[in-house]
């Protein structure tokens, strides 16, 4: 009985083996090219459906590739891409952005894009390309812009009676419009800013710390012991204090809220239009009714500043598929189907084209949302040194910025211990 | 006469083992698989803590001594860490041990449908995975649209939202409030199981003497549960000094470091800042005083 089980067990054993050897010379007979592609669009609610139509008409235009996404959560990528390049497993291909870009960039296995671009760049907006290069190469090609605006609700702001026609335009003015906010509705909360201690959360107060006068971190060098540092640590304490903001939460985690007219002025990307509308089906006419977006209020330097979160796609050198995975690159971010689909349907992000490849998205691009940021909102965009160093000097920089929004510790030792974690990195 | 074939019999076993050393050798595949499983990777820990590795650079790991010891004796933030994971493994444990002794002592004379109903409601909160838990008490403190602040506004006892999770003073209060309603269930089946232990002569005998109510806990019930509140308090802090999911959840180790424990140092150190070197370093140190502690707590346990 025994010996008949175990020679049953062999032969299903060995039908499995040539089985899956028959569907491996399968896959490999039809000649298709497999490329991975790791991004966080498939893993998230909103954008899930546009990347997957958007692979399914690539795969449909080039029949001899097939895309397999792989989803990976954003607050994560950076992470397992780094991990699966030193365990020698990356993908073809990955979505990136902001720091996390320079991370990988740093294990030196991103392919330079130097000699892909083509004609590519002539299409490509000049900006759009000039942040992305490490040791003097490209290590990424621009795939969405997503810059970050002052967004206001203009009906929370005629209820506290405010011109919603005129957001505040400096600090001061915004401190004052907060107020106003607070007392006639006390069950909103008056600005959105993400104080989590995460690298992301670092570049978007970046622009804040900007119009105070402080650079907590240039190159190597660090300077968060400094009046202006002080000065934008008070700041917030101050909108801490009154209410105005609700520190610890996430900026994805104030986008349901602002749908829900419970967020009076968010600091977020262009994305946020895409989000507000596909939570509560708000018809663009109505939506352009219910909110606007312009430039950050100017702090005492007397300049507004932005950050730009746009996404970024990188090649891996270890893709035994360059070609195939550069065309599928090349198609998402500057392809006119691409472009309608993700950037501007749920992503409703900006395409990096220095002009729209056609009438359709000519019009598209047509919008209040989207000319007040690239008239207005993208000539402000600053950006930090990015790389290994900025992500180790977020954790002390924001955990210092916790500090002062959660505690009564003074402010200047504060400064001090930042400045003192920063030098010993 | 039967302990005496017993002694005989063990007898006969031990000449028997004594001329048949080879039988020591069957434990070798398990010391193998030991040595692969645990042994590896305290090694690697230990040879990587001496190097200056960062995972993201393009450069290879350079050996640096003591040098990264060094550094984490002088690291401000490492001994705030290892202050907070002993705030809160301790402090979590001694709290949810006595939630866990007074519904054991409570629910101990409750029988029937009454008493295993009552008993699948308190030990619920331990079949709720950790993260569940954590984002389940996050949405409650939340400052704004946040149960616990929206109860008592509505009571009456506060008239502002607690910032329970963004206030340096209480984020650690808060985060070890949802790690003991979490783990006081687990103290609480434990001990009810050895209350049920406990001998009934001892019991009635100390009935007879006419023993108060609380002469019978403290005399009586507490010294025979000694021994499972050890073990089980043994396993509970080191389980707390390794406890990531639900500090990750709530707090991510913030406000400033006010939650950081070792176990989120060194998850940042490692995979935000990837200084694989200096991670080690951590988590040496962190397993050399897990090991101290457990041994002390067995000589303790053996000393009884």
């Amino acid at each position: 009985m025994l010996r008949t089980i175990r020679v049953s067990l062999a032969i299903c054993a060995l039908a499995a083996t040539l089985a899956a050897g028959f569907i491996f010379d399968a896959q490999a007979a039809d000649g298709k090219v497999v490329l991975t592609f790791a991004n966080w669009a498939a893993a998230e609610g909103t954008t899930k459906p546009a990347i997957e139509k958007a692979i399914a008409e690539f795969e449909k235009a080039h029949p001899d590739i097939e895309i397999k996404s792989e989803a990976i959560s954003f607050s994560e990528i950076a992470r397992q891409l780094v991990l699966r390049v030193r365990s020698g497993n990356p993908p073809d291909v990955a979505q990136l952005a902001g720091n996390d870009t320079f991370v990988v960039a740093a294990t030196g296995r991103l392919e330079p894009l130097d000699s892909y671009l083509g004609d590519v760049q002539s299409r490509l907006k000049p900006d759009s390309i000039k942040d992305l290069r490490h040791q003097g190469k490209l290590i990424a090609l621009p795939w969405t812009l997503a810059p970050a605006g002052f967004w206001y609700n203009k009906a929370i702001m005629a209820k506290a009676g405010l011109d919603p026609e005129h957001p505040p335009q400096t600090v001061d003015e915004l401190t004052k419009a907060m107020a106003a906010i607070k007392k006639s509705q006390p069950d909103v909360i008056p600005l959105a800013l993400d104080t989590t201690n995460r690298p992301f959360a670092l570049q978007s107060n970046w622009p804040w710390m900007a119009t105070f006068g402080a650079t907590p971190v240039v190159e190597s060098k660090s300077q968060a012991d400094t009046p202006e540092m002080k000065r934008y640590l008070g700041w917030l304490r101050d909108l801490a204090k009154s209410g105005y903001i609700d520190p610890g939460r996430k900026i994805g985690e104030f986008r349901p809220l602002a749908a829900q007219d419970k967020v009076a002025f968010v600091w977020d990307q262009v994305l946020l239009q895409g989000v507000i509308q596909s939570a509560n089906k708000m018809s663009d006419a109505d939506f352009y009714k219910r909110w606007g977006v312009t430039t950050q209020p100017a702090g005492p330097s007397g300049k507004a500043y932005s950050f730009e979160g746009g996404h970024q796609l990188v090649l891996f050198a270890d893709s035994k598929q360059k070609k195939a995975a550069w065309m599928f690159m090349q198609y998402l971010a500057t392809s006119p189907e691409a472009i309608k689909v993700y950037t501007l349907g749920p992503g409703s992000s900006l395409p990096p084209l220095a002009a729209a490849p056609n009438a359709e998205l000519k019009a598209a691009l047509d919008t209040p949302v989207y000319q007040s940021f690239l008239t207005r909102i993208i000539p402000t965009v600053t950006t930090p040194a990015f790389g290994p160093a900025f992500a180790s000097a977020s954790t002390a920089i924001m955990a210092g910025v916790q500090q002062a929004v959660t505690s009564s510790d003074p402010i200047d030792p504060i400064a001090k211990s930042m400045q003192q974690e920063l030098d010993r990195r | 006469m039967m302990e005496a074939a017993s002694a005989h019999a063990t007898n006969v076993l031990r000449r028997k083992r004594r001329g048949t050393p080879w039988l020591d050798s069957m434990v070798a595949p398990a010391l193998g698989v030991l040595a692969i499983v645990v042994g590896y990777p305290i090694v690697y820990t230990l040879v990587l803590s001496a190097h200056d590795y960062d995972l993201a650079g393009t450069e290879a790991p350079r050996y640096i001594g003591v040098a990264n010891y060094h550094k984490l004796v002088e690291d401000p933030t490492f001994w705030k860490a290892l202050v907070n994971s002993g705030i809160y493994a301790f402090g979590s444990v001694a709290v949810a041990a006595l939630i866990g002794l007074a519904l054991a002592l409570l629910t101990e004379d409750l029988v029937g449908r009454k008493g295993r109903i009552a008993r699948m409601l308190l030990l619920a909160p331990w079949a709720v995975p950790f993260v569940v838990t954590a984002f389940l008490f996050r949405y409650m403190y939340l400052q704004n649209g946040g149960a616990i602040n929206a109860a008592l506004i509505e009571t009456g006892l506060i008239r502002a939202p607690i910032p329970w999770l963004n206030s340096a003073y209480l984020a650690m209060p808060a985060v070890m409030v949802a790690n003991v309603w979490a783990m006081a269930p687990f103290f609480f089946l434990l001990l009810s199981a050895a209350l049920a232990g406990i001998p009934n002569e001892v019991i009635e005998s100390a009935r007879v003497d006419r023993a108060s109510r609380f002469d019978l806990v403290v005399r009586i019930k507490l010294p025979f549960l000694r021994n499972a509140l050890l073990i089980g308090s043994l396993l509970m802090i080191i389980a707390n000094f390794n406890d990531f999911a639900k500090i990750w959840a709530m707090t991510q180790g913030g406000p400033g470091y006010s939650t950081t424990t070792l176990v989120i140092y060194v998850y940042r150190q490692a995979f935000e800042k990837f200084a694989f070197g200096y991670a080690s370093a951590i988590g040496v140190v962190w397993l050399v005083l897990l090991l101290g502690f457990a041994m002390a707590y067995l000589r303790a346990l053996r000393a009884n």
